[in-house]
């Protein structure tokens, strides 16, 4: 007690001196690992105390708030570059809709339409189109592709209707060829790959030769691409030739087509004609199917074969 | 109401200190802002509290270099003392004689650090005392006086009056 009043009372400022610099002594006489380790206990304990902690996660969350805003607005002005480019994208492709949808030319007339289902019968060919009556498909107007005739209407439906390939036992197309304008049949052999049947031993056609619908058959349309001539042989029987043919159009991959509802010489009131007569003779035909056998389907029928 | 000015201006000085002295600091020459405040407080106070005050401001100021745990604890206790007992009795009250404390006060304590960091050989304390403590004690002097003068200039606020800043 004594000791501590002689400290404490008589020499308070070197007491209070004396302990400073000996605290400050004993730390600086600390090791290393202890002087780091009690520094940084005293700071969080400190730190977690004051204010300053609180301020540093306010300053730290403005910090992330901030680079979050700034990504934010990177990823706001991406999308709007991304956004303004689909808007085009979207005007652009509205815009080439229309121009196809009003497309004109001199010979015919074309409402485009989109595949919307596809047959899975691999000897049926024939796809479902987003297109019928209310829009004034009929049956028997021919369809076609980018590069060439595709196949033909076969049936009508309010708001779709059926497209019967030319990849089909049933359709045959009447061509000529368009270098040296021979006429023939045109049918499906497999695959891409067709036959142009009765062309004589003697008529010049060769291998290259390009095949256009000749229209004669008043049903299809003239002067679409069919194929092209890829081999000629000469029958055994030496009469006649055999003509490879190779579709113009992949008619695997069919997506967008164009059904050919008129054109010059074709809109006239005789076509039209023609194909309520051919509509007439399947139903007819379908009545009359129906009565001898029910197994068979509409599209089976040979009244359904078609030649032009 | 004295204790928490205490602590705000610690706080301010101490940010001052990690944030500002590197940025108007002229080549080696960085002010020491913590020394200043501390002249500041303990001018005019009982030597018990100056040194308490130069202990806990000098602890705080080691903390951002624990490597040297103590050293300005040591350095401010002693200044704080030396100033707090004699200083404020001998010096007149004036901006020009407080600067010439500060300058006295970072020369003594830089001679103090010095020591504890060259082990006490004193080729190094002297090169690095011409080198980095000269320049540096008078810059902390001018900006000082400066923060002297503007505590004299604030309405209300005489240093006389101990902690009133």
């Amino acid at each position: 007690m004594q000791i501590i009043s002689f400290l404490f009372d008589k020499h308070l400022e070197k007491s209070v001196l004396a302990l400073a610099v000996s605290l400050s002594v004993f730390m600086l006489t600390l090791g290393e690992d202890s002087k780091i380790n009690a520094a940084r206990e005293i700071s969080s304990v400190l730190l977690y105390l004051s204010p300053v902690q609180k301020m540093e996660e306010y300053f730290t969350d403005i910090e992330d708030l901030r680079i979050e805003n700034l990504k934010l607005r990177e990823a706001a002005v991406s999308l709007a570059h991304e956004n303004e480019r689909l808007i085009q994208f979207g005007e652009e492709r509205n815009r080439l809709r229309e121009m196809l949808g009003f497309r004109r030319d001199s010979f015919f007339k074309f409402m485009p339409c989109e595949v919307i289902a596809k047959s899975s019968n691999r000897f049926h060919h024939s796809v479902t189109v987003d297109r019928g009556s209310a829009e004034g498909v009929k049956a028997g107007m021919a369809v076609v592709g980018y590069m060439g005739l595709v196949g033909k209407v076969t049936q009508v439906f309010p708001f779709s209707s059926r497209i019967l390939l030319i990849n089909n036992k049933a359709i045959s197309v009447s061509c000529i060829d368009k270098r040296s304008r021979i006429v023939g049949i045109l049918n499906w052999e497999r695959g891409n790959r067709f036959n142009l049947d009765f062309i004589g031993s003697e008529e010049d056609v060769i291998p290259g030769d390009t095949l256009l619908t000749s229209g004669l058959g008043r049903v299809l349309p003239k002067g679409f691409p069919v194929g092209t001539v890829s081999r000629v042989d000469k029958e055994k029987t030496g009469l006649s030739l055999k003509v490879s043919v190779s579709s113009t159009a992949d008619l695997n991959t069919v997506e967008e087509l164009f059904i050919v509802i008129g054109g010059r010489d074709w809109e006239s009131r005789e076509i039209l004609d023609l194909l309520e007569n051919i509509k007439k003779e399947e139903q007819s035909a379908d009545k009359t199917t129906e009565g001898n056998s029910t197994d068979k389907t509409t599209e089976d029928k040979p009244a359904d074969k078609i030649k032009e | 109401m004295h204790i928490l000015r205490m602590i705000l201006a610690s706080f301010v000085v101490f940010v001052f200190q990690v944030i500002l002295s590197h940025i108007i600091s002229f080549g080696e020459a960085s002010p020491d802002f913590v020394l200043i405040l501390l002249i500041v407080l303990v001018m005019h106070q009982k030597p018990v509290l100056a040194i308490i005050i130069g202990f806990l401001l000098g602890f705080l100021q080691d903390l951002g270099n624990a490597s040297y745990l103590g050293m300005n604890a040591l350095a401010k206790s002693l200044t704080g003392y030396v100033v707090a007992r004699y200083a404020s009795d001998l010096l007149p009250d004036s901006s020009l004689f407080k600067g010439l404390l500060i300058l006295v006060s970072s020369l003594a304590g830089d001679v103090i650090l010095l020591n504890i960091m060259a082990s006490f050989d004193q080729v190094s304390v002297l090169v690095a005392f011409f080198r980095y403590s000269l320049l540096s004690a008078v810059y902390t002097a001018v900006v000082g006086v400066i923060v002297f003068k503007v505590i004299q200039i604030l309405p209300g606020r005489t240093v006389r009056s101990g902690v009133g800043f």
